[in-house]
């Protein structure tokens, strides 16, 4: 490092501006990266947050919730797999809900869940909903900046039911819209009620079953259910309308910036690598060992990965802490570790290729150039 | 009295096929301990080749070489590294000083190299540029200084690991006449001062003054006059 450090010290602005250009490119990785997550926690939170590792759908529906229809006998052949408390029911549909008072419209997913099962909402403010209570919902707490306290009056716009909010649950999206969690009674009757033919109470399907169990339990409901899939929750999770599309196109941004910081990087150094190709082979010629010149060009390497990616760590943690709340935004550290590590990797494959370079440098160039 | 070099039927051979050139041919070559010799040629007879040789940067496509009475030829680059290193010192054309180090680090870099006590390097530092005169400017990088000095600076760094011998190539190709003649005189202080062996290589005949032996290269071997 005794000639990589002075050669820094000595080409301040060079090795200043390759930094900058470090600091932005691994700052934008992060602040995309946190944009992905966050937007991915906004999306689908409320089936990531589920206690269910897999779900049973019909096989037909693409993996996809709405699409799916399961009876109350699917049900029960699934609990008798699982266990009573690892299988639930779980009925989707999104819509539009108003308040009239505040004269509020805003689109919502209604979760139909079995208020003493496992899909549960777990409550964080208000009270919670049972099973035989008519007309009362729990909401995601991202419909208080909306203005819906825990009293307020929701009206479903194509029915024209009412129900009452009677407590708020965290961290519940679907499709980017805050869940509204009714239970089944209520679901049965919005259904049937609006406008849906005459079936009767007990015989509205649901769209799938919530599990929580084994890969062997998954495999006997499968084989005993007819025309049912058992997904996992990933699975789930990327079939939701928009998510992979969402994530697929920020996933390709990140893989772009990678690849844009590898090439930025590697061509920075072998340029000067190979401006100073006279310089390496005095070096090689005085006796300088490949591996110290090798430590020599990687350790600039690492020491400006590292200390770019470190000021751009800062700023994203200033950033996040400035962001508004309503900014979806999430870096978990796993994650930034993550990130850093291949920011500082790719960096370092970046330099393998100067390494080479001056591999390939004869230490004869020193003779006989004049003024090489 | 040991010898510091000795080349034994060395022979260079450029090219393949139809069209080879033959640029050393079974050259003979001895230096002494506390001898300067220089080897004297025109343009394309070969001295750069002569002095790669030599040093150890380039392995003869025949003959022997034995270097502080060490045979070079069965030696592998990571060898060769290391006895350039410790037993080597070069002068190039131009000083090819690094353009990055302040002059006093020009000389404490390959003293790391060596794995030299750090204390000891520094005075060795400090001793060798002060008989260079080159002292106040210990604090300077290369770009600050003058042909002359700049020289001077590789002379110390080439002489500041103790090598058995000094190879310098046109040392004074880039200065004035009195200024290269100062160079040289320099070069031939230290070899006698330090009981060590120089080869320098020129094609200017008014720097021979200071040198024990004046040899020139012709066809390839090395003939007095
Ligand atoms: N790598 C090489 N491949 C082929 N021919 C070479 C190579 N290196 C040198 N030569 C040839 O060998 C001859 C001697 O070259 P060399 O550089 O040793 O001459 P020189 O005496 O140092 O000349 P100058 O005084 O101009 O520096 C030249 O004809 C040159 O073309
Ligand atoms: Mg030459």
């Amino acid at each position: 490092m005794f000639l990589a450090l002075r050669e820094m010290r000595h080409a301040k602005a060079r090795y200043l501006l390759i930094m900058v250009i470090m600091l932005l490119v691994s700052f934008l990785v992060l602040f995309v990266t946190g944009l992905a997550k966050g937007l991915a926690y906004a999306n689908i939170s409320a089936v990531e947050n589920m206690p269910a590792n897999y779900f049973v759908v019909q096989e037909d529906a693409d993996h996809t919730f709405r699409r799916s229809q399961m009876t109350v006998q699917d049900l029960q052949t699934a609990k008798s797999v699982a266990g009573d408390a690892n299988a639930a029911s779980l009925a989707v549909q999104t819509s539009t809900v108003t308040a009239a008072e505040n004269k509020l419209k805003v689109d919502v997913t209604y979760f139909a869940v079995d208020m003493e099962g496992m899909l549960a909402p777990r409550i964080t403010e208000g009270k919670a909903v049972t099973n035989d209570q008519r007309g009362n919902v729990i909401v995601d707490r991202k419909l208080a900046e909306s203005g819906i306290v825990v009293g307020s009056k929701l009206y479903d716009q194509a029915t024209g039911l009412a129900w009452t909010v009677a407590g708020y649950t965290e961290d519940s999206s679907y499709s980017h819209t805050p869940v509204v969690y009714m239970n089944n009674t209520d679901w049965q009757a919005m259904r049937t009620g609006g406008g849906q033919g005459k079936t009767s109470a007990e015989s509205v399907p649901y769209n799938v079953i919530a599990l929580h169990g084994s890969s062997e339990q998954a495999h006997t409901i499968t084989e005993t259910l007819d025309q049912v899939e058992v997904i996992t929750q990933k699975e789930a999770v990327s079939s939701i309308p928009g998510y992979s599309a969402e994530q697929s196109s920020l996933m390709m941004m990140i893989v772009f910036l990678f690849v844009i910081s590898a090439f930025v990087l590697a061509v920075f150094f072998y340029v000067i690598t190979i401006q100073k190709t006279s310089q390496f082979g005095i070096l090689k010629a005085m006796g300088t060992r490949m591996s110290y010149l090798a430590w020599s060009v990687v350790g600039q390497v690492l020491l400006l990965s590292v200390v770019s990616l470190s000021i751009s760590l800062l700023l994203t943690f200033a950033m996040n802490a400035a962001l508004p709340d309503s900014m979806p935004f999430q870096l978990e550290p796993s994650t930034l570790i993550l990130t850093g590590c291949l920011f500082i990797g790719t960096s370092l494959v970046g330099s393998l290729i100067s390494v080479g370079r001056v591999a390939k440098i004869d230490a004869l160039e020193a003779i006989g150039r004049a003024y090489a | 009295m040991s010898t510091k070099l000795m080349m034994k039927q060395v022979t260079q051979t450029y090219g393949d096929g139809d069209s080879t050139l033959s640029v050393l041919n079974n050259l003979d070559f001895e230096v002494q301990e506390g001898e300067f010799v220089a080897v004297l040629g025109p343009s394309g007879s070969g001295k750069s080749t002569f002095l790669s040789a030599a040093g150890a940067l380039l392995t003869p496509t025949s003959g022997e070489i034995y270097i502080d009475g060490e045979s070079i030829i069965q030696k592998d680059k990571t060898q060769l590294t290391e006895l350039r290193l410790h037993k080597i010192g070069f002068m190039f054309q131009s000083a090819q000083l690094l353009p990055y180090l302040k002059v006093e680090e020009q000389l404490l870099y390959v003293a790391r190299l060596a794995k030299l006590n750090a204390k000891e390097a520094r005075q060795r530092a400090a001793d060798l540029l002060k008989r260079l005169e080159i002292s106040g400017k210990r604090n300077q990088y290369p770009e600050q200084l003058s042909g002359g000095e700049k020289q001077r600076v590789a002379i110390a760094r080439a002489w500041m690991n103790n090598p058995a011998i000094l190879f310098a190539d046109e040392p004074t190709a880039s200065l004035d006449y009195r200024r290269g003649r100062e160079v040289v005189r320099m070069i031939a202080d230290e070899v006698k001062k330090e009981r060590k062996a120089a080869v320098m290589v020129t094609h200017d005949e008014r720097m021979l003054e200071w040198c024990d032996r004046v040899l020139h290269l012709e066809n390839g071997k090395l003939v007095e006059k």
